[in-house]
């Protein structure tokens, strides 16, 4: 029984936190500090309980019907408790980060309690057991995150923020015709139980297509796909922390996830493959993987430039999947936690030299790895890692993805991740050339734009750790693959579920 | 076990030493920003990095380490096929780095000084030199693909460092040509990997040839990967970083650059491609190699001779070798039955123009900072491995007959006459070298028992004796018989004569045209770079074209907005005319409504 509770109180911990925090007063941030902490502690906690109750093969579900017909169902499974984990890693990293990056900066409670709210939303994804519960956290992860978009409160976060506002309702208002529409059609919709839309029978598959498509419309939105991508760029006017949460793990992630769910959990791979959709995700990510490189080359600051690359790879898990066979979908899933650390590490790298140095354009960070090189050799791994080079957790997934495009026998998308790769050198290789083989303001050549001393190391610990964590598992979740529990064990784990009923 | 040991501390090693001047300057970080001494870089510890690697390979027997846990299983393997390579690569390596210690001796000084600038770019040497070595030795030692490329990458990314070592113009350009090509290697080889991995659904590079010679695109995969080790081998057209990137690396670099990194080109070729396997099917592909290794040694030689700087001679000699090289290869690729012989000669022949090509770059340093050594027993040193290396003389000899002897068992006449005119070529080269050495002699004597000229003496002797101690298996008797010497030293006269005649034959000529001399080094480099900039010019403006298209449409669609929003702002002026209507509406309805009831 107490079981079932788990993937409740994971849910509680971060949905709970929130209101403590509007209730600390303003001025209190040690003790919302520990708060934070402790909770994001206490759900990693409780993720890896049930990361290794999973192994053993136990169940952990918790429902209750809303209204006949309607249920709110938590369930653990193996994908679910991929995205769970990365989350709750990585919101433990990010906690730390964003107490040290909003340092005597206003409206600091807002803040975290929204931050909360958006880390439990993202939970509730990852546990959601059928359509409805996902769509219901979907839905308040946009409102969560919004209010973290135009933190800064100024002109141009509030235009942000509308134009993000604007993109994502309509592509929830979508999703939820879509899910209904399913709904009518089949009734409950529980994630795993592929057999309902399998067994219609081909006069409903004409149906079942404008219906993915439907789906894939408002899911789309916050992967991010191209042409949906427009609000990702602009949302870099958030603070560091919230860019990096945004892009690593919640919104885009979420969208990313909703997809996998759509195309194994809800059609399941043999249906979407029958129907003939796996080839249009596979020509929409592809479009996306090169066109969002080819935007990112041409981005003179560093945040827009990580957002575009974003685009790029976050696409990569959406290849990975339309590729039939189980090592695509090994690459996608192992993506999804591989860009997340990577990705994550890069957003702080920009936070840190922005803090510290005041820097925000590429041109300005010549012989920036003289005064800052624990953050630079963050940066260098999350960017190698980016291009695919071994040993980053990168190169893992373009190994699989290029193997699993031989196995679906679509052997030309090897060519794809290769242009890719090469079109990431091209924005992350000259960034590398700047940092560690330009003259800057350290050899006594100019001054840094706004240079600030904010902790005994090269920055602020509280900066300065977090950035060198994900670095480190970003670096060791590739060179240690083979190892239990790495992302690519996990992943394994869910293809073959995935595969061998 | 002890082998085992061994086999990791190899690679760990260099990986500890890199660490140790980072880790001790984290800890003196504020000595750092003051001015005044500061710790120095290249100490012993710092040249010991292949000291492992060599205990390893003189280690008895064959040892295997399976990782489980590593990448996607790592397996690193020391066989009697990767003895020798490793044997030569580590000793080279480890020859550079005590003559670095002699040849950076006043870069080193003004940084213990503290001069920032000096220890910045020391301090960048310090640190990638033994990353690259550590590359260098895993892409040896590695049988699992994914170690392998991970070897490859390392080593061909860390040496950027040791190319723009100089941080000048020309090594700026040099790194950007070197790093460019190396980009398009790894794309090829990459995708060259996954492809035929995926096909054949193996990890290991044995499997990984198996699987290629039955893949059904197998002579595409062959051609895909051989095209990327190629970047690195300076095949023809692919080349062009090599002139660039080797002359202005600092002269022991510039000698591990040219003498075993490129080789990793070739032990690429050796890992991936199917050679001697009678069912791959590679002949095509086969005479493709040999006409571009064979057009790689005859060109680079022609091009070389025309080059003022003594490393740029050596560079295009290195093309033109290992165009030999290459031509060997594509031996292997038609004629599969010849290949085992003629493997223990590619063998022989790359360990010799490795350690005789560092030999000859260590060379340059020396004739630039002679050490207290009479002239007359200064030059002959000089010359000896430059005359080796045409073939004449020691393991030049040896190397050259081990393939000559190969390819006149199978029938190979032809490749043998064309091989011996790139000899011709080397002859000319080599002596190109030696006049352009005794030009830019220097004059400042140094110490003869420096580390300097002792790594030299002893790269020489090491360059000059390869056949004695390099441990191929299957090799016999490599010195060729008597009577086989006058078409073996043909090319050498040939060449020298050549050399007489065009003293005399081009100081006419440069006399009246002086052109003839600004060839510049990387050739076709330029050719691509005014290529790509056309290219670039062409997207920029078609991107622009775009970009105003997608502007004109946003600007109307923002247009379009505004207008239904105006629309929607004005609704309200309805909203009072129908509050006007309302009472009369409604009581219309009810009058409809009550209608409706009575008659229905």
């Amino acid at each position: 029984m107490s079981q079932a509770w788990l993937p409740l109180i994971t849910l509680a911990t971060s949905l709970l936190v929130a209101p403590l925090i509007l209730l600390l007063p303003e001025r209190a941030w040690r003790a919302r500090a520990v708060l934070n902490l402790s909770a994001a502690l206490l759900k990693l906690l409780l993720v890896g309980l049930m990361v290794v109750g999973l192994y053993q093969g136990r169940e952990f579900a918790f429902g209750f019907t809303v209204v006949p017909g309607v249920e709110f169902l938590l369930r653990v499974d193996a994908l679910g408790m991929m995205f769970a984990g990365l989350s709750s890693l990585l919101w433990l990293a990010t906690t730390v980060y964003a107490i040290g990056y909003l340092e005597d900066s206003p409206n600091r409670k807002r803040f975290f309690a929204f931050f909360s709210l958006c880390v439990a939303s993202t939970t509730g994804i990852a546990l959601a057991g059928n359509f409805f519960t996902f769509l219901l956290f979907y839905e308040l992860l946009t409102l969560s995150t919004y209010p973290l978009v135009v933190h800064r409160g100024h002109s141009a976060a509030l235009a942000a923020g509308t134009v993000y506002l604007r993109y994502t309702l309509s592509g929830g208002l979508v999703l939820l015709l879509g899910v209904v529409a399913l709904h009518a059609l089949v009734g409950d919709i529980t994630f795993g139980e592929r057999e309902m839309l399998r067994d219609l029978g081909p006069e409903y598959h004409s149906l079942l297509i404008g219906l993915f498509l439907v789906l894939l419309l408002g899911l789309g939105v916050k992967a991010a796909l191209v042409p949906l991508h427009g609000w990702l760029p602009r949302a870099m006017v958030a603070p560091a922390p919230v860019s990096a949460l945004l892009h690593a793990v919640a919104v885009v992630k979420a969208g990313a996830f909703g997809i996998v769910r759509l195309v194994y959990d809800v059609y399941g791979i043999q249906l979407t493959f029958e129907l003939g959709l796996l080839t249009l995700l596979t020509a929409l990510s592809v479009f996306t993987i090169l066109y969002a490189s080819l935007r990112a080359l041409a981005q003179q600051e560093l945040k827009p430039r990580l957002a575009f690359s974003t685009i790029s790879q976050v696409s990569y898990i959406v290849l990975g999947i339309s590729l039939f066979g189980p090592f695509g979908t090994i690459a996608g899933l192992a993506h999804l936690m591989h860009q997340g650390l990577m990705k994550v590490t890069l957003f702080y790298c920009a936070g840190n030299y922005a803090e510290e140095l005041g820097i925000h354009r590429i041109d300005e960070l010549d012989g920036a790895g003289r005064r800052m090189p624990l953050t630079s050799l963050a940066f260098t791994v999350g960017a190698l890692g980016m291009i695919g080079l071994p040993p980053v957790a990168g190169f893992i997934s373009k190994w699989y993805l290029g193997i699993g495009a031989v196995q679906a026998g679509m052997s030309w998308v090897i060519a794809v991740l290769v242009a890719s790769s090469l079109l990431n050198a091209a924005y992350f290789l000259p960034i590398l050339h700047r940092l560690w083989f330009r003259a800057g303001p350290e050899h006594g050549k100019g001054q840094w734009p706004e240079e600030r001393h904010l902790g005994r190391f090269e920055t602020s610990s509280w900066l300065l750790w977090p950035t060198l964590a994900t670095a480190l598992f970003s670096l060791l979740a590739g060179l240690l693959a083979g190892l239990p529990f790495s992302p690519l064990d996990l992943a394994t784990l869910v293809a073959t579920e995935e595969y061998l009923p | 076990m002890t082998a085992t040991l061994l086999l990791i501390l190899t690679l760990l090693w260099p990986l500890l030493v890199m660490l140790r001047s980072p880790l001790r300057m984290l800890m003196e970080q504020d000595a750092l920003r003051r001015p005044g001494p500061r710790p120095k870089l290249l100490d012993i510890w710092w040249a010991s990095a292949p000291l492992p690697a060599l205990a390893l390979v003189l280690w008895p027997g064959e040892t295997t380490l399976v990782l489980e846990g590593w990448l996607l299983g790592g397996v690193w393997q020391l066989d009697d096929a990767r003895r020798p390579w490793l044997l030569f690569s580590a000793l080279l390596w480890g020859l550079a780095g005590i003559y670095a210690r002699g040849y950076l001796m006043t870069e080193q000084q003004a940084a213990e000084a503290g001069d920032g600038d000096a220890f910045r770019r020391l301090a960048g040497l310090a640190l990638l030199w033994p990353l690259t070595l550590v590359g260098n030795l895993l892409l040896l030692l590695a049988e699992d693909i994914p170690s392998f490329y991970l070897g490859f990458a390392v080593m061909t990314f860390a040496a950027y460092g040791l190319v723009v070592h100089a941080d000048n113009r020309d090594a700026h350009l040099g790194g950007r040509a070197y790093l460019i090509m190396a980009l398009f290697g790894e794309a090829l080889i990459l995708g060259g990997l996954l492809w035929s991995a995926g096909s054949a659904d193996v990890l290991t590079l044995t499997a990984l040839r198996d699987g290629i010679a039955d893949a059904e695109h197998g002579a595409w995969m062959a051609a895909i990967l051989w095209l990327g080790f190629g970047v690195k081998a300076g095949v023809v057209g692919l080349h062009v970083w090599l002139p660039l990137a080797h002359p202005v690396a600092p002269t022991p670099a510039s000698a591990v650059l040219s003498g075993v990194m490129i080789k990793a080109g070739l032990v690429g070729w050796l890992s991936v491609l199917p050679l001697g396997d009678p069912t791959a099917g590679l002949e095509p592909l086969g005479r493709l190699v040999i006409a571009l290794g064979l057009m790689s040694a005859l060109a680079a030689a022609l091009f070389g001779i025309t080059q003022r700087h003594p490393k740029a001679v050596l560079a295009y000699s290195s093309v033109s070798q290992m165009g030999i090289l290459t031509a060997l290869v594509g031996i292997g690729l038609i004629d599969p039955a010849l290949w085992p012989a003629l493997s223990v000669a590619v063998v022989l022949f790359a360990a010799h123009h490795g350690m005789t090509k560092g030999a000859l770059f260590l060379g340059v340093g020396i004739s630039e900072h002679p050490p207290r050594l009479p002239g007359w027993l200064l030059w002959p040193l000089l010359v000896l491995p430059a005359v080796s290396l045409t073939g004449a003389l020691a393991s030049g000899l040896a190397g050259k007959w081990a393939f000559k002897s190969v390819l006149y068992e199978g029938g190979h006449e032809a490749l043998v006459t064309w091989l011996s005119l790139a000899a011709v070529g080397t002859t000319l080269l080599m002596a190109r070298t030696l006049w352009r050495q005794w030009r830019e002699r220097g004059h400042n004597a140094i110490p003869l028992l420096g580390t300097m000229p002792l790594a030299w003496l002893f790269a020489i002797a090491a360059a000059t004796s390869v056949p004695l101690w390099l441990p191929v298996v299957g090799a016999d008797s490599p010195w060729p018989p008597p009577d086989e010497l006058p078409s073996l030293l043909w090319p050498v006269g040939v060449g020298l004569a050549l050399v007489g005649l065009g003293f005399f034959w081009l100081a006419g000529i440069t006399r009246r045209r002086p052109f003839v001399w600004r060839l510049r080094p990387g050739d076709l480099w330029w050719l691509y770079a005014l290529l790509a900039r056309y290219l670039g010019t062409a997207l920029k403006g078609g991107a622009a074209r775009l970009e105003a298209r997608g502007m004109r449409l946003r600007a109307r669609l923002v247009a379009r907005e505004r207008a239904a929003m105006v629309w929607i702002d004005g609704l309200p002026r309805y909203e009072r005319r129908f509050r006007q209507l309302a009472v009369p509406l409604m009581i219309g309805v009810a009058v409809v409504l009550l209608l409706g009831f009575w008659l229905g």
